[in-house]
């Protein structure tokens, strides 16, 4: 009996101190962080979105082979020995036009290999992480800063120019096969001089 | 009054049509609950008529107990889907006599009765009067009423209970 | 009331029909804001915020979720029963409501006036049980039965204990009119019942610590009845998915949660009637001070509501407070203190009022 009104009494105060504690609760700021319009403080090595600074870029690919998941697709053309681009920030000469750089980040797995390999240190991790899409080829980015009449007109500069030095070679190929064969006949020449011929005249 | 009529033939009809669902119905589930609103139905004449306290003990007793503990024990029953409720008609003539010796009985018993007409005016309350009489002038059969009720619980309570002596 | 529509609108069934829905419009409101309530009592019980994005701190979230309700699919399952199915949530939507019609909401408006309205409201409160039973039933679905299953055990043991804490008001104040039992009450909160009502002398506070018993017995149970932890083992999502509206979708579902609801407050509602004086101000009225007639009603209207939602705003607090409680103890909870406290109180208080 004694316990039954014990237990009676245990039950009604510990709910008692239950909803006391729950009613301090009522009243102490949340901790809710309202995440669109609040966030919290990305830390400083986070890894989150790449980003690619073109101008830098020499486009050496290292980037490209260090990517474990291959999302990184490069394209370059050589420069022609007349373009001007400028030096980087650091100072290496660009050789290359840059006509394609995708980073497909619905593969990336934001595991930063690719940050460390590169020379000029123009392939970094930002603080946006984001950047969903409901369409998955927005998610192919393109940091290339050419336009695709630029990237058309520099390898058809580049084409061209190789067809000229490519010209240029055959002809100086066929000059040097030209000066070799006059030379060649020269020396026949001077070989056949004691002996004249007919067939010679015709020539 | 012709509000009062209209209701009337709204609830008796409601009695009817589940009265018959009741006895037709194949599902014994459904029959139970064509069964709750017969039970309301007859509740609510009842309460037309001004015996609120009957009514609502209808209610109680019928809906509130009765029904629920029959629902209770079909849907605690093992595979009620395979009970079969048995709607054989091999006994339709002796059947068909008996209805119609009781119905006519019945009719006979209402028309010829000298029926007393109640007063119009609805009695307020009915409670007060129902209280005395059952708790003044007929408090013994009461107070018997209610030990048998409470002998037939304790009998349940005894024949359900558990006598394994390991408990 | 009755007869103020009847001449306002000069016919008798739209005077019924008017009157009838009053509650309705109030209980649509009441849910409306008290599932916002929940919502945000929990969270901040909880060091969280709720719901803050549809409208200022999320005030309009429940009109956004019913229109999200209204159109959702209706689903039923292939298995089930349908016209049963169909029919499980405005029985107990039915059953729910029909409580309302005797609980005076103010000195003017009553649904029925009854004269043994809380008879009639444990009496229909069966209507609620067979509805969830049939839900229960009608969905084909073992969740759904055993969550049914133990709803009705549940409410059919609590409506013991309930019942007999009624009784013992009903024993003190001597009518079953709700009307009469909050007109006992009137003036000032040293008349509710629950501080030993009009009595005077000795009796009063000889009431007093057995008059707070039946309320506690009487607000416990209760809990039980409209299914809200630590009671809420008929819909425990650990356990049952949902219990018995695991299937409902769309408006039949909505009808189940304006049900649950509605009922809190039902209860809510009688036990302010039973206990904290019904519709009346404990500390008079501004009409009798500024002798403006219509002001006393909207005042009642407004104590009313205003300890109703009291009442459900602790058993909101509760159910944040406390785990759920297991079946058995439940029954022990119910068969071995609320009945045994239920009933040795009912007689003291018996005694008491003989004096
Ligand atoms: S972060 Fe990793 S996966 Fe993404 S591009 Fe760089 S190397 Fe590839
Ligand atoms: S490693 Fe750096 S410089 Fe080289 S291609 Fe990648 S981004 Fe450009």
């Amino acid at each position: 009996m004694k316990k039954y009104l014990k237990n009676t009494w245990d039950a009604l105060w510990t709910i008692f101190i239950g909803m006391k504690v729950t009613w301090k609760h009522l009243f102490i700021p949340s901790v809710t962080i309202q995440y669109p319009d609040e966030h919290r403080p990305i830390p400083d090595r986070a890894r989150n979105r790449l980003y690619v600074n073109i101008d830098d870029c020499i486009g050496c690919m290292q980037c490209q082979r260090a990517c474990p998941v291959d999302c990184i697709d490069i394209k370059t053309v050589k420069a022609l020995p007349t373009d001007e681009l400028g030096l980087t920030s650091k100072g290496t000469k660009k050789a290359l036009w840059v006509t394609q750089f995708n980073i497909d980040f619905a593969k990336c797995m934001y595991c930063q290999l690719c940050v460390f390999p590169c020379p000029t240190e123009c392939i970094t991790m930002t603080k946006v992480f984001e950047f969903s899409e409901y369409e998955r080829e927005k998610l192919l980015y393109n940091f290339s800063n050419l336009t695709l009449s630029e990237v058309k007109e520099k390898e058809e500069n580049y084409a061209k120019f190789m067809e000229k030095k490519a010209a240029e070679k055959a002809a100086a190929a066929k000059a040097k096969a030209a000066a070799e064969a006059k030379a060649k006949q020269e020396s026949e020449k001077k070989d056949n001089d004691n002996k004249p011929s007919s067939e010679e005249k015709d020539s | 009054m012709e509000l009062y009529d209209i209701i009337f033939y709204l609830i008796a009809l409601t009695v009817v049509v589940s009265a018959a669902i009741v006895v037709g119905s194949k599902n014994i589930v459904r029959a139970a609950y064509s069964l709750l609103f017969t039970f309301l139905g007859v509740a609510g004449i009842y309460i037309l008529l001004g015996a609120d306290f009957i009514g609502v003990t209808q209610l109680m007793v019928y809906v509130g107990g009765i029904l629920i503990l029959l629902l209770f024990g079909i849907m605690l029953t093992n595979k009620v889907y395979s009970v079969d409720i048995r709607r054989e008609n091999s006994y339709i003539i002796p059947s068909i006599v008996i209805v119609g010796i009781f119905a006519a009985f019945l009719i006979f018993v209402m028309t010829e009765t000298n029926w007393v007409t109640a007063d119009p005016t609805f009695p307020n309350t009915t409670v007060f009067e129902l209280g005395k009489t059952l708790l003044v002038h007929y408090s013994i059969i009461f107070e018997i009423l209610a030990i048998v009720l409470l002998i037939a619980l304790i009998g349940a309570a005894t024949l359900a209970r558990n006598d394994n002596k390991e408990r | 009331m009755y007869d103020l529509l009847t001449n306002l609108l000069g016919n008798q069934i739209v005077a019924y029909v008017i009157a009838a829905s009053l509650p309705l419009i109030f209980v649509l409101t009441f849910v409306l804001f008290a599932v916002l309530a929940e919502r945000k009592v929990s969270a901040h019980m909880q060091d969280r915020l709720g719901p803050m994005r549809v409208g200022w701190h999320g005030i309009i979230q429940t009109l956004a979720d019913m229109l999200k309700l209204l159109q959702k699919e209706d689903i039923v399952p292939e298995g089930a029963d349908r016209p049963l199915f169909n029919l499980a949530p405005l029985l107990t939507f039915l059953g729910t409501y029909a409580a309302f019609a005797a609980i005076p909401f103010a000195g003017i408006y009553v649904g029925s006036s009854t004269a043994i309205g809380i008879y009639y409201i444990t009496a229909v409160s069966g209507l609620v049980v067979a509805g969830l039973l049939l839900a229960g039933w009608a969905s084909d679905n073992k969740y759904s039965l055993y969550g049914a299953m133990r709803t009705a055990a549940q409410i059919v043991s609590y409506e013991i204990p309930t019942a007999i804490a009624i009784l013992t008001m009903v024993m003190v104040s001597g009518t079953l009119s709700l009307m009469k039992i909050s007109d006992m009450q009137t003036a000032h909160f040293w008349n509710w019942w629950i501080l030993g009502g009009p009595e005077t002398g000795i009796v009063k506070f000889l009431l007093i610590p057995f008059m707070i018993i039946t309320f506690l017995i009487y607000y416990i149970s209760s809990l039980a009845e409209v299914n809200r932890t630590p009671f809420d083992l008929p819909e425990a999502e650990s356990e049952l998915v949902s219990g018995y509206h695991t299937e409902y979708s769309g408006m039949k579902f909505a009808f189940f949660f304006l049900a649950e609801y509605a009922n809190m407050f039902a209860v809510s509602a009688i036990a302010v009637t039973l206990f904290l004086g019904g519709f009346h101000s404990p500390i008079g009225y501004l009409g009798h001070s500024l002798g403006i007639d219509w002001l006393i009603p909207v005042e009642q209207f407004f104590w009313f509501a205003f300890k109703g939602t009291a009442l459900v705003f602790v058993q909101m607090w509760l159910r944040w407070t406390l785990p759920r409680v297991r079946v058995d103890q439940l029954m022990v909870i119910c068969w071995k203190y609320l009945i045994p406290y239920a009933v040795v109180n009912l007689i003291i208080v018996g005694i008491i009022t003989l004096l």
